[in-house]
């Protein structure tokens, strides 16, 4: 079976990337060494391929209502060219999906989607705003991705020929560069908690884009690195700790769910819902948690499982995230690998505090 | 290029085997380090184990994954490496000084299924 390329497949192939099926598409894991690419990141600047990530975009007179009666965080009082973070819900609470919602005006709403729900989510898309006086588009294919990460990213995207009018925007916000039916937007965005900036532009201009930034430097790094930085700073990812079978507030994202909203889909189930889990983040002296090991408590009952597990290269240390059962109140756990226990500590803040302002 | 001393045997799972006086040591290839990349956790068999060849034996992880260990010998484990559980880097720095397990062999025959240096470079340029 043939997989979709990204625009940059050409590029990665020539850097000797390991490339691997991902929704659908031949994404690059890794490139020369997976350490090298998030240490980068922490410390200085690499540079992700994300393409094969979805964009629709919603305009109209009514494209705030809309995309309010969609997702459960609160889009209208949140501020002009703001990125919102947010689930989105069944009306049984189910999560779809989760996105970055980005408010470029009262009427033009640009929405980014996991690449693997890309038709499931558009189609919910399509059957829930007939209702709204708005046009929906899915330009998943207009667009490149390029996630530029790492504490000296604004300094090098500014020295690009794309992003040279680039400006010093605030953390979770967007920079609308071209208004072009492809819009070129700058989004202080990111899914490692460090500083940075995710770029979505035609093809044409992104594999400009790639070049300059690998001419200053900026080090590819592959969605490998990518979980690893995620998972250490505990974001979540849509098949691990969301998926259709949860809602939000199984797992750890009631700061999602906007209750005082006016209306939204799943918002009348999830006003009494009673969570059944709770996301615990679990750090291990000794072995490597990984998805769906066991989490047991003191007397061995297994009490949830792993849902992401890594070995932190900051901390060098196993780290996991982990859905335990709601009324679970310990805080030390033991993970059964291959049969054998590993204590597991709880800990409340992330593994590692991104340097994002 | 990787490294396949002239010296040693190998197999598919790409490990290196070297025998002396019925005693088998098994280690992973230099290819088997640099396609795992960075090595940081190896789990081993306590001596004493009785393995069938093709059993799993232990495991080696790296930051993203986990691969079993695969011995193609059968017999008893007479020791483990326990300073290469200590520092699992030492693989990616030097896989065939970094030997794992050696097993005290019970039917010797099974030394035929091994591949030579050469068949084994042959095996890899294959793949």
């Amino acid at each position: 079976m043939s997989h979709l390329k990204t625009s940059l497949y050409e590029e990665h192939v020539s850097l000797g990337a390991r490339m691997l099926p991902f929704a659908g598409f031949d994404m690059p894991i890794q490139y020369e060494n997976l350490k090298k690419e998030v240490e980068a990141v922490r410390n200085n600047v690499g540079v992700f391929d994300v393409s094969h990530m979805g964009e629709f975009l919603i305009t109209g007179s009514d494209a705030l209502k809309a995309i309010d009666h969609l997702v459960t965080n609160d889009i209208k009082n949140s501020e002009m060219k703001k990125a919102i973070y947010s689930p989105l819900c069944r009306a049984n609470g189910t999560v779809i999906d989760d996105l970055i919602v980005y408010k470029i005006s009262d009427t033009k709403i640009f929405v980014c989607v996991n690449a693997s729900n890309i038709e499931k989510d558009f189609s919910w898309f399509e059957k829930n705003l007939k209702n709204f006086d708005v046009k929906l588009e899915n330009h998943s294919s207009d667009y490149s991705l390029l996630a530029v990460q790492g504490p000296k990213t604004f300094e090098t995207l500014k020295k690009t020929s794309l992003l040279k009018n680039l400006d010093d925007i605030e953390y979770y916000s967007v920079q609308v560069l071209n208004d072009d039916k492809i819009m070129t937007l700058a989004a202080r965005t990111g899914y490692t908690g460090e500083d940075g900036f995710e770029i979505f532009a035609s093809h044409s201009d992104i594999k400009i884009l790639w070049k300059e930034l690998l001419e200053l430097g900026v080090e590819p790094c592959g969605l490998g690195s990518r979980d690893v930085l995620r998972l250490e700073v505990c974001y979540p990812l849509y098949g691990h700790e969301l998926n259709d079978e949860l809602t939000p507030l199984d797992s750890g994202l009631k700061w999602t769910v906007k209750l005082k909203k006016e209306n939204f889909i799943g918002k009348e189930v999830l006003s009494s819902y009673k969570p059944k889990f709770k996301l615990v983040k679990l750090v291990l002296e000794k072995g490597i948690p990984r998805q769906d090991y066991p989490i047991e408590n003191s007397n061995g009952e297994v009490v949830g499982k792993i849902t992401s597990g890594t070995m932190s290269v900051v901390l060098s240390k196993g780290v996991a995230l982990g859905l335990i059962k709601e009324e679970c109140k310990d805080d030390t756990f033991n993970i059964d690998i291959r049969g054998k226990k590993y204590e597991a500590i709880v800990t409340k803040k992330p593994f590692v505090s991104g340097g994002h302002k | 290029m990787n490294k396949i001393p002239e010296s040693l045997f190998y197999t598919e799972d790409h490990e290196w085997i070297s025998v002396e006086n019925n005693v088998a040591t098994i280690g992973i290839t230099d290819f088997a380090q640099s396609s795992l990349g960075d090595i940081v956790f190896v789990e081993l068999p306590d001596t004493g184990t009785n393995l069938d060849s093709g059993n799993s034996f232990g495991v080696v992880e790296s930051i993203k994954s986990v691969s079993d260990l695969y011995t193609p010998l059968s017999g008893e484990v007479i020791e483990k490496n326990e300073e290469i559980e200590g520092t699992p880097e030492h693989i990616n720095g030097d896989a065939y000084g970094s030997w794992l397990i050696k097993i005290k062999l019970s039917d010797e025959s099974e030394l035929s299924t091994l591949m030579k240096a050469s068949e084994y470079k042959a095996f890899c340029e294959g793949n």
